[in-house]
């Protein structure tokens, strides 16, 4: 019997999949890595742990799923997050880490083009907004910061790109990942020159662009003996998790669209046209020829419910994070919609959709002296959907929402996923797979292997779970209480300025 | 105090009135730890502020500096004892301490690993500090093993709350994190698990567990996965010799390093060298 591997270099961890070729999970394997932060507004990964972590996993999924089920490896497919960037030398030797898409550091440099005839063409014609995430900032900071590794820049990668260098020798880049790079135009899919010249490079010092479905490569010789994988394996570059996640929702129908809530948290719609917002609020990337994956990334998921958990949640010395969610929440589901009159605005880590304003910050508005923990609880959570809902509302303007599909730890919580109904007044269905990445990668490994015509049968293949349907009361409660959240975010933007400007220890 | 080489200084500073220059900068050589009777104190600990109350334990290591605020030392009373270190050794605790090898070096990893955190609460130092003081003014039978005791004592309690105090509102990756971040930098140790789960103030079998669920690997594979990516960048810049680089990296030989490196790489160190080595090319 035949299996398709498919490998997820993620924000956190690698996770590799074994499924067969219907698509059943046969094995699977995480390995984790860390993410530094030397200072603030940086954070960077190791490129030669995560490589290693990556192997280590994949060999050890062979061995002890793989060939002891005497199992033959078609295909393997990769995924990785979107907008990280690693310099390499002219020997390919990484010059420091790779920088995540979490990292700040380019914020000077992000506001300097944004808004700007110059960042409203490379926007149009990147379909990537204008912000320290995206690696065309990045290489403009470290020309304007660290010129002696600017200068000594060979190539400047992905950690993808890096990985499969590495098991393949091949230097190249997929669509859908050079789409989020804030580097390639989108409509004609090649390097866009105006991007390329703000960035200050050529279109030499960047991978080669390729698309998702491309496989004319072998791993190296002393790979395939390790791994005891055959010359004949296919390997197959993949897509970004961001369109893989998607893809693996089952998102395909127009009037879909999924969300994702992990630490952070995107809506995504798939499409056939780049959507041009001249309020620049929303993402385009690249899957295939044409197909475009658009939507919204938030900064604030459930990484702000874990500093809440963190500070006020109960937990002894055998602090266990998932017990202290799970009391929280049980006092929340106390409190009614609209936690009696109190707001949480999420912007503890600034915010990218809809607002992609890095100084926004946090606030409870609303406090009264009745309040207690609970209503905290519930209007933190609270907060932080209503931001998900703020970038759907503003992706509503182009495409209409008949129901969701969620995916991620935070959203799939059954408490959230009926409050995003509620808000959002849709059916919101859950998936029976846990990791819509790894759907995604097999789906696309399984279409380019011929088990389906095209990827929007393949997409058929996804099976929901469950169907939380709105409740008509709680929605018109959140709706108005959704007024005054956004009124707050619109009137605070000045004072965010304003309190950025204070000094802090 | 001739018997105790060690101790280089044990006072009782009682303060009662403010003096202009009563309390410059002083830079340690030593270890010195510093235990609040009375009064409040406004001091800089590596030019960082910090006002420490009665039961507060200020631990100082070699190279940093302390001084009061306006070099002023505050009204109150404290205890100061210095204890010489030993130089160029992983255990700064000598000889006269009654812990094992592996426990020096687990105080010492703490320790450092706390230096930008120095003030701990620490209530039950005061009695040991009275018993240091008692023991070495009557110098009864079995006052020598007693004084040593005292100051071990110190040191692990110390240690024990510096942990407590940095993991209480930590979930489980942030302890990992800052554990990894220990272990890099000090990777040529011989970690054992056991010193790993006491850097993160949890029982070994817990620990364990928890780095299994957290990270997909045993604590002792998850490291060995560190090893290998710090030897992989090192083949790659080909300066160092293998022998160094397996040393370097913790393997106990070359050898070793050799075995490890083969099978999850599929290369031999040399021939993954030799498979990275491209043409010097002049630099421009």
């Amino acid at each position: 019997m035949n299996c398709i591997i498919t490998i997820e270099l993620g924000t956190n961890a690698v996770r590799v999949f074994a499924f067969d070729l219907q698509g059943e999970v046969i094995g699977f394997q995480k390995g984790s890595y860390p993410t530094f932060h030397e200072q603030p507004d940086h954070s960077e990964q190791d490129p030669e742990q995560m490589f290693i972590t990556m192997l280590y996993v994949l060999k050890k999924l062979l061995n002890d799923v793989v060939y002891p089920k005497r199992l033959e490896v078609s295909c393997i497919c990769f995924s990785s997050s979107m907008h990280s960037l690693l310099t390499v030398d002219e020997d390919g030797i990484p010059l420091g880490n790779a920088i995540t898409w979490a990292d700040n550091r380019g914020k000077k440099e992000a506001m300097s083009l944004k808004g700007t005839a110059l960042g409203d063409a490379i926007y149009r014609a990147t379909g990537t907004p204008i912000h320290p995430m995206s690696p065309l900032v990045k290489i403009a900071w470290l020309r304007n910061n660290d010129p002696d590794r600017f200068k000594l820049t060979h190539k400047f990668l992905s950690i993808k790109s890096y990985i499969i260098q590495q098991l393949t020798g091949s230097c190249i880049i997929d669509h859908s990942i050079a789409s989020a790079t804030g580097l390639m135009n989108i409509h004609e899919v090649k390097w866009e020159p105006s991007a390329l010249e703000f960035a200050g490079i050529t279109a030499d010092k960047l991978p080669q662009l390729v698309p998702v479905s491309y496989s004319a490569m072998h791993l190296k010789r002393e790979y395939q003996n390790s791994l005891r994988l055959s010359s004949s394996v296919r390997i197959l570059i993949g897509s970004s998790d961001g369109c893989l996640a998607t893809l693996g929702a089952g998102v395909w129908d127009q009037g879909r669209a999924t969300i994702t809530i992990e630490d952070s948290g995107a809506f995504r719609v798939i499409g056939k046209e780049v959507i041009n917002d001249p309020g620049q609020q929303l993402f385009n990337y690249r899957l295939t020829n044409d197909l475009i994956v658009s939507g919204g990334p938030t900064n604030n998921g459930g990484v702000i419910f874990e500093w809440f958990a963190n500070q006020f949640g109960e937990h002894g010395t055998g602090y266990d994070i998932e017990q202290t969610f799970t009391s929280l929440i049980r006092e929340a589901a106390a409190v009614p919609a609209g936690a009696d009159g109190l707001l949480f605005l999420p912007y503890l880590l600034g915010e990218r959709a809809p607002i992609w304003n890095a100084n926004a910050r946090g606030c409870y508005f609303g406090l009264h002296i009745r309040h207690e923990r609970k209503h905290l609880i519930r209007a933190t959570i609270e907060g932080i959907l209503f931001e998900m809902f703020s970038i759907g509302k503003t992706m509503e303007a182009y495409r209409k929402i008949d129901s969701l599909s969620i995916n991620g730890s935070f959203a799939s919580i059954p408490f959230c996923t009926q409050m995003i109904a509620d808000m959002f007044n849709r059916p919101v269905n859950t998936l029976s797979h846990g990791d819509s990445i790894g759907v995604g990668a097999f789906l696309l490994s399984a279409t380019d292997l011929g088990i389906y015509s095209d990827l929007e049968q393949a997409s058929k293949q996804v099976k929901m779970h469950q169907t939380f349907t709105p409740n008509p009361k709680a929605h018109e409660i959140y709706k108005q209480y959704f007024k005054v959240f956004e009124n707050l975010t619109q009137k605070l933007s000045e004072d965010f300025e304003a309190l950025a400007a204070l000094p802090v220890s | 105090m001739a018997a105790f080489p060690h101790i280089l200084e044990l006072s009782l500073v009682k303060n009662n009135t403010i003096q202009l220059n009563s309390f410059e900068k002083e830079s340690m050589e030593n270890i010195c730890l510093f235990f609040i009777i009375e009064g409040k104190f406004d001091w800089f600990i590596d030019g960082k502020a910090h006002t420490v109350y009665p039961g507060d334990l200020a631990v100082l290591l070699p190279g940093q500096c302390i001084a009061g605020e306006n070099d002023i030392l505050n009204i109150g009373s404290f205890y100061m004892v210095k204890i010489a270190v030993q130089a160029n050794s992983k255990a700064v605790l000598g000889k006269w301490s009654l812990l094992s090898a592996k426990e020096k070096i687990s105080i010492n990893h703490i320790l450092s690993h706390n230096r930008h955190n120095p003030v701990v609460k620490l209530k039950e130092a005061q009695l040991l500090f009275q018993t240091l003081v008692t023991e070495l003014k009557n110098e009864e039978v079995g006052a020598h093993t007693m004084v040593n005791y005292m100051l071990d004592q110190l040191l692990i309690n110390t240690c024990r709350q510096l942990i407590r105090q940095s993991n209480a509102r930590r979930d489980f990756p942030q302890k990992f994190l800052s554990l990894e971040q220990i272990l890099r930098k000090d990777l040529s140790h011989q970690w054992t698990v056991e010193e790993m789960a006491v850097l993160t103030g949890m029982g070994t079998t817990t620990f364990t567990e928890k780095v299994r669920s957290f990270s997909g690997f045993s604590p002792l594979n998850y490291l060995i996965n560190i090893r290998i990516s710090e030897a992989i960048k090192m083949l790659k810049r080909k300066e160092a010799s293998l022998t160094d680089i397996a040393y370097a990296t913790g393997f106990y030989s070359s050898q070793h390093f050799s075995t490890t490196f083969k099978k999850l790489t599929g290369y031999t160190p040399s021939d993954f060298r030799k498979n990275h080595q491209t043409e010097q090319k002049p630099k421009l």
